[in-house]
């Protein structure tokens, strides 16, 4: 288990983040960053003072690699399969990027990530490999935290990484309304960079569309209709088997609920349980309403009725709806439908429609002319993004919000959130985005939010 | 001819009305029959164990929405499973349908667990969403009786629940030996945001070790906030002041912040946003 101990693996791969200077910091005990602590002279101040120092090559850059001073530090948390095939690879190919730890819960994937490392940037690449994110956490040396884990850790660790100073590119989507407002809110008040990590705003097929609708292509528009994907299929066995060895389960459990291993969960198909995530609807939702709320301008409010049915398996581990069917109506009138089945966009008006059927499949429209029309000079231009990772370490470098914020995210998690709580209770429900509470309804507000097991908490 | 239609519509309607009273006395006496064999189902209930047998319970909680009736003999029939001799994961069904249809009747049972390490968290569950003044009592009258990280959950339900009665005792727990209990106390003043907890944290800043000056600092921010959100925002500016003196880069920061909102103004970065 090794839980609560950072192990090293391997041999140390760049010498400048172990160099005297960078100790200093982590010796301070203060939460000063890495570039903070460049950036301020005082790491010159404290290096001359204290031992001699010279710089390597690797601190001064060169050859298409910034200096040290202009990278970021990484600290990648949670390395399933999108932790390392899409997030760490994602910051790996980012010259201004550096990775500094490594976290998972189980021993195997920190050493696939290390070996993913290894193969891109030598085998005598290190860094601190860790259980643990506390550890990470507690860094000084780690400007950002990538955060890959389910769901159900999504909003914990971003909230522990911000109030440590860190910035913060997390996986959609949130567990629970609740995250997602105190998210949203630790955000604002750090003044911290957070990218809700999705590609979809650098998807142009997705920003023409939103543009198109949004500059009145369509007239003014009625109705929106979302396909996701159903599942899953099967409900999963829920008898208990003994965690394999190397997995910290009391640590992949967390905040939620104890519960004994099940063979169905670790990796990805946690997204089958309710704990953990809300299905479907909450993971492929956090993609297509991102677009949904885009084009309709409602990226920081929501719809004000829901309803629909779903259906969840009713033997097995999986709990979550695997089928459902939802309305909703925004308070411009606008409806809203999502269907599982499938991926698709379309928005429909008083004047035609625009969308696409299948996930990032080309831009169809009722008449071809409105895929041909330009945006006009005094029209409004939404920005096809570069890519999550490049966006975020922009952000970092200007302090600028990313095109995916936290309060942008909460929004969207927030729409799937009120579908799951409307199919459970089955019921039409009011909801009030101002206020983000359920009108006359005290059952529905009550599964806004979670109690977190001991001893974690936001 | 009139009188003679007149008793056969009688005849008619009287035959359906006893025809409807059947049919629903027979789908409400059959709901009842899986109802009860799901409350017997849950006895033996246990991780892995085929989850459909409890679904009749399930539905009767959603179908008991503006039935305070049917809520409370639900209430009263959860509360007797859950004192009776059965399994975690039984408990821990329990507690989940007691958090949605839980009151004041309920919190006794409910409070028992709250100091077994292994149920403690699902009677948290419940007794965070239970609505009424005695589920916050019952937290705030298990602090005393628990250790650890048992305690840090009670702790932070009080936080959550922002129970202002619980501030002296969360005060006194700021000086425990356990870092994990003084910060989970510090995070659930600033949760509360009242004047008095702003009291507490202001002290504690001043003197917090150095691995607890980060979560003092953000117990006082979110105090401020609350306070500022309250209408007091003469001690939220004193908390922000307190914060600006912090040698912790971000803390300062998010204090100037917190200044620059509370006086009406926001910053040149985010007027850019």
């Amino acid at each position: 288990m090794n839980h609560g101990s950072g192990n090293r693996l391997g041999k140390p791969a760049f010498p400048s983040r172990q160099s005297a200077m960078f100790q200093q910091t982590i010796r301070l005990g203060q939460a000063v960053s890495r570039r903070g602590f460049l950036a301020s002279g005082l790491g010159t101040t404290a290096a001359l003072g204290r031992t001699p120092y010279i710089l390597t090559s690797t601190a001064l850059g060169g050859q298409g690699k910034p200096s040290a001073g202009d990278r970021i530090t990484i600290g990648l948390i949670g390395l399933g399969g999108h932790g390392i095939g899409h997030n760490l690879q994602g910051f790996l190919r980012q010259p201004d990027a550096q990775i500094v730890a490594l976290c998972d819960p189980d021993r195997a994937r920190i050493e696939e990530a290390l070996k993913v490392c290894r193969q891109r940037l030598g085998e005598t690449f290190t860094c601190l490999c860790t259980q643990d994110w506390r550890e990470v956490i507690r860094r000084g040396d780690v400007d950002a935290v990538m955060i890959s884990t389910p769901d159900h850790w999504h909003v914990p660790i971003s909230v522990a990484a911000i109030r440590a100073g860190k910035d913060v590119i997390c996986e959609k989507p949130t567990l629970t309304i609740a995250e997602g407002r105190v998210l949203a809110d630790t955000v604002r008040r750090y003044g911290a960079v957070f990218q809700t990590s999705t590609e979809d705003r650098s998807i142009p097929v997705y920003i023409r569309m939103a543009e198109l609708v949004r500059n009145g292509r369509i007239g003014r528009l009625q109705r929106i209709r979302v396909q996701l994907p159903a599942g899953p299929s099967q409900p999963g066995s829920a008898e208990p088997k003994p965690a394999p060895e190397g997995l910290d389960w009391d640590l992949w459990l967390g905040p939620a609920p104890w519960a004994p291993y099940r063979e169905g969960l670790h990796m990805f198909h946690w997204r089958g349980k309710r704990d953990y995530s809300g299905g479907t609807l909450t993971d492929w939702g956090a993609h297509q309403l991102d677009t949904v709320q885009l084009a309709n301008d409602t990226e920081r409010t929501g719809p004000v009725e829901v309803e629909g049915t779903g259906r969840r398996h009713e033997t097995g581990l999986y709990d979550v709806f695997y089928e459902f069917h939802l309305v909703y109506r925004y308070a411009s009138g606008v409806e809203l439908y999502v269907d599982s089945g499938g991926t698709g966009l379309r928005f429909e008006g008083t004047d035609g429609w625009v969308g696409n059927k299948g996930w990032c499949q080309p831009l169809e429209a009722s008449d071809p002319k409105i895929l041909q029309t330009p945006i006009g000079p005094n029209e409004l231009h939404l920005e096809v993004g570069p890519g999550e990772h490049r966006n975020f370490l922009d952000c970092v470098k200007t302090r600028r919000d990313p095109y995916f914020p936290a309060e942008v995210g909460h929004r969207c998690s927030t729409i799937a959130h009120i579908g799951n709580i409307a199919m459970e209770l089955g019921r039409r429900l009011r909801w009030n985005p101002n206020k983000e509470e359920f009108i006359d309804d005290p059952m529905a507000n009550q599964m806004r939010c979670r109690a977190m097991r001991q001893p974690w908490t936001l | 001819m009139l009188s003679i239609a007149k008793k056969v519509t009688g005849l008619l309607l009287s035959s359906f009305v006893i025809n409807l009273w059947l049919v629903v006395g027979s789908t409400a006496a059959a709901a009842d029959e899986k109802l009860d064999k799901a409350f017997e189902a849950l006895k033996t209930y246990d991780w892995g164990t085929d989850r459909s047998v409890l679904k009749p319970i399930d539905e009767a909680i959603v179908a008991s929405h503006k039935d305070t009736a049917a809520k409370k003999s639900l209430e009263m029939r959860l509360v007797a499973a859950l004192k009776g001799n059965v399994s975690q994961a039984a408990k821990d069904f329990i507690c989940r349908q007691l958090s949605l249809i839980g009151s004041a009747g309920c919190v006794p049972a409910v409070a028992e667990l709250l100091t077994d390490e292994k149920l403690s968290h699902m009677a948290r569950y419940a007794l965070e969403r239970i609505p009424d003044e005695e589920a916050v009592a019952a937290l705030r009258e298990a602090l005393p009786k628990t250790t650890g990280k048992v305690k840090v959950g009670v702790i932070n339900s009080l936080g959550v629940r922002r129970d202002a009665k619980s501030v002296e005792a969360l005060k006194a727990l700021l000086a425990d030996q356990d870092a994990e209990i003084a910060a989970a106390a510090a995070a659930s003043l600033g949760a509360i945001g009242t004047v008095e907890s702003a009291k507490a944290l202001t002290e504690f800043q001043a003197k917090a070790p150095e691995k607890l000056q980060l979560a003092a600092a953000d117990a006082c921010l979110v105090c401020a906030e609350r306070l500022a959100a309250a209408g007091n925002k003469a001690e939220a500016m004193a908390l922000y002041k307190l914060l600006a003196k912090s040698e912790i880069k971000h803390v300062k920061l998010a204090a100037t912040r917190g200044m620059l909102a509370l006086a009406g103004k926001k910053e040149k970065s985010e007027e850019k946003k």
